[in-house]
């Protein structure tokens, strides 16, 4: 079963929210959770990136490859990079999987690779 | 709206401190007081950001304003990330301006090194989106990251830039006894010298050790009143003119453009309109340079220079103590350290010292009007605050 | 009689290369020098180590105490082919590195003690350590374990120590880890660091007098400072202040 992330599009006027807003932000008017899910296209290219050299405690990796892509459409996204060496506007591909581990709960989120 | 002067001032050293969160407010609290002379207030504003979760100290401004025998004055804690300082300051200002209270005492206080630095850079990175950002382990520094990565393709800012407002800030610190940092380093040996990768190793590509501000505990204190309180006390009339304050999206990804920084944009202008003066007449200013990028990027969001030209200006030698524009001159978040909550009093509580003309060895000369930028999130709530001193 | 009771209770000692003597540019500009030591230099810095055994903070007073006795047995030939180097600015001690060679193949290293607050002296000086085992003595790995969780982050995660925990450290018995060869070349545009030769100046400055370090590792002048308002290292600026204030 293909994982998606999922952006919300308002009832009445059809914007499109990733991350979710409780008040949509074009219009104002929808009633509380009054949005469809849509799943975000997985294709784009990155804006920007980093290597981060001192991940939070609970991962075990020495460094976290992080950016933010340009997906297809027009929204953007936040995830991790699994990119030996990512470079701006290169073409990337991303996959859901697990991205953090907190205690007992595993965290899903996207992860892009180079196309 | 009544006008809103500063009675008095107080700070600890921003370093690592042994005592406990409530006497590091106090402390400053006690040298407000001295400074100015007064021996009662109406209220007490409280700036914190990790008293609950990391000392354990929930309830602040209430523990402090006893420990200061104040009471029965009002208490309040101010939390608005790294902004707590200057949010608290804006919640005092509106106390006094509205008419409500006569003197209001403000107090940033931290104590981030009660855990290890670990700890303390997970705390902060709870300030990011939780689904969208917090769960990819991204923290402060990895925003900045990014953020730099975009700027040094638009704008040609380069490692050299940045390490040029890193040796400025400590430079400037090393003539301020309350900073965190007293290293004098030198662009060789964080850059050119073959073991400036050892001196000076990344932390989130492309921003390196000295990119970023230390870990610090501190705290600062402002004691705000009205003119009549003033004429009796006899101190400098430094008059907070304005306050300017913004926000933007919480998760960076969705800001329109990632290089810009439009609640910094826009908290500036607000401040300037309200004290009646523009970006060209601000003689000192101190900004938030948790990043060294950030020294750079705000300089032309709130007009200081152009956009896209801060790091010309930082070349030319516009922003050293001396020059066009002095900025960080107590060496800045980057130097002076980042008590989170703590921060923005203590921004403000430079600017005083600089208006009164107390700052020593780093005093800006005929320093009349001087201005704050306190940086939230990431860019995310901003407050920014005008100081002119009258007569 | 004497003399051969000292034969028997000093270990048989391996002859061991020196530490060809290196130098590196600090984050503040100045340059250290990293060199071995003799033991008839081992007096001279006991003093400098002495002090931290009061610091509370940091580990610092369980490494000092150990490198304190490490530095002791080695003047007094009570162990086995151990080695000491020390860091110098302009003469004055900056950090204190050793170790233990077990055998042609393993290394263990013991302490790292830093004398002197930031511009990562102690990074350089375990760098040093590092390159003697592997890259001068030509050891297979060194053993290494950590007091204060700070060490922990700087060796055991940022150069990904592969873990020994059969085999039990000589400090402490506890599991060891290990920076193999392997690790080793991976790192070493970060473990070998610095230039030879040292400047002849330098040396010269560095061999003629250990200093004392200018701004060492302090314990607070009173840990109820807080309640009694007076002058202390970890900092509150209510001195300056009061002498501003005109109070006494």
């Amino acid at each position: 079963m293909e994982l998606n992330i999922y952006a919300y599009k308002c009832k009445r006027c059809g914007q499109i929210h990733y991350p979710y807003k409780t008040i949509c932000k074009q219009c104002g008017e929808n009633d509380h959770n009054e949005f469809d899910i849509v799943p975000l296209p997985k294709k784009g290219k990155l804006l920007t990136y980093t290597i981060l050299h001192h991940p939070p405690s609970d991962y075990e990796v020495v460094t976290l490859s992080l950016g933010i892509v340009e997906l297809e459409g027009g929204h953007r996204i936040t995830g991790q990079l699994n990119i030996k060496n990512p470079k701006i506007g290169m073409k990337v591909e991303g996959k859901v999987e697990v991205v953090r581990k907190e205690a007992y709960k595993k965290h899903l989120g996207i992860v892009f690779y180079q196309v | 709206m009544r006008e809103v002067y500063v009675a008095g001032i107080g700070i600890t050293s921003f370093t690592r401190l042994e005592y406990p969160l409530v006497e590091i407010a106090a402390y400053p609290g006690l040298m407000a007081l001295r400074d100015s002379g007064l021996k009662k207030i109406d209220h007490l504003y409280v700036a914190n950001m990790g008293g609950g979760r990391i000392n354990g100290q929930t309830g602040l401004a209430s523990a402090v304003v006893d420990h200061l025998s104040l009471t029965p004055a009002g208490a309040a804690t101010i939390e608005n990330g790294p902004a707590s300082g200057a949010s608290a300051i804006k919640e005092g200002y509106m106390a006094v301006a509205s008419g409500m209270h006569d003197v209001v005492m403000v107090i940033g206080a931290e104590r981030m090194r009660e855990v290890n630095q670990l700890e303390a850079t997970d705390f902060v990175a709870t300030l990011t989106h939780p689904l969208a950002e917090y769960i990819y382990g991204i923290t402060l520094p990895s925003l900045a990251g990014m953020f730099t990565r975009l700027y040094m393709e638009k704008y040609g800012v380069t490692s050299r830039h940045l390490a040029m407002v890193a040796v400025k800030n400590h430079h400037n610190a090393m003539d301020n006894f309350f900073a965190h940092l007293h290293e004098d380093i030198t662009i060789e040996g964080i850059l050119d010298s073959p073991e400036a990768s050892t001196n000076n190793p990344f932390v989130a590509e492309p921003l390196r050790f000295y990119d970023v501000c230390p870990v610090s505990d501190g705290g600062a204190c402002l004691i705000l009143a009205t003119s009549e309180v003033m004429k009796k006390i006899n101190k400098p009339m430094i008059r907070l003119a304005g306050i300017g304050q913004a926000t933007d999206t919480h998760a960076i990804h969705e800001r329109k453009d990632p290089t810009e920084l439009l609640a910094v944009r826009e908290a500036a202008r607000q401040s300037f309109v309200m004290a009646g003066v523009k970006p060209e007449n601000v003689d000192v200013a101190e900004l938030h340079d948790a990043f060294t990028i950030l020294e750079i990027a705000e300089s032309e969001e709130v007009g200081f220079f152009k956009k896209g030209e801060g790091h010309i200006a930082l070349e030319k030698g516009d922003t050293k103590i001396g020059g066009k524009i002095p900025i960080n001159p107590s060496g800045g978040l980057k130097a002076k350290g980042h008590p989170v909550g703590a921060t923005g009093v203590g921004q403000a509580h430079e600017i005083v010292l600089q208006l009164r003309g107390e700052a020593e060895k780093r005093q800006v000369k005929n320093a009349r009007i001087g201005f704050t930028c306190n940086f939230g999130g990431f860019g995310n709530n901003v407050v920014c605050l005008t100081f002119i001193k009258e007569k | 009689m004497s003399v051969d009771l000292e034969k028997i209770l000093r270990p048989v000692e391996t002859p061991l290369p020196e530490f060809p003597p290196k130098f590196m540019t600090l984050s503040n500009g100045q340059e250290m020098v990293v060199r071995q030591v003799d033991r008839d230099e081992i007096p001279d810095i006991l003093p400098f180590v002495e002090p931290l055994m009061h610091v509370e903070r940091d580990f610092y007073h369980i490494v000092a105490a150990r490198v304190y006795a490490e530095l002791l047995s080695y003047y007094t030939h009570r162990v086995q082919d151990e080695y000491v180097f020390i860091a110098q600015v302009a003469g004055e001690i900056a950090a204190i590195v050793n170790g233990r060679i077990v055998n042609a193949d393993i290394g263990m290293s013991y302490h790292t003690l830093s004398l002197r607050r930031g511009l990562r002296v102690g990074a350089h000086a375990f760098a040093a350590k590092m390159e003697y085992h592997i890259d001068i003595l030509k050891q297979k790995e060194v053993l290494i374990v950590a007091e204060s969780p700070i060490g922990f982050r700087r060796w055991m995660i940022e150069y990904n120590l592969e873990k020994r925990f059969h085999i039990a450290h000589e400090l402490g018995g506890c599991p060891s880890w290990s920076l193999t060869r392997d690790l080793f070349d991976k790192a070493r545009n970060t473990l070998v660091v610095g230039r030879r030769p040292v400047p002849e100046h330098l040396l010269t400055k560095a061999k003629v007098g250990i200093l004392s370090p200018s701004d060492p590792p302090k314990p607070p002048a009173d840990l109820l400072a807080a309640t009694r308002s007076m002058l202390d290292n970890t900092g509150t600026s209510l001195i300056d202040m009061k002498r501003k204030l005109g109070g006494n």
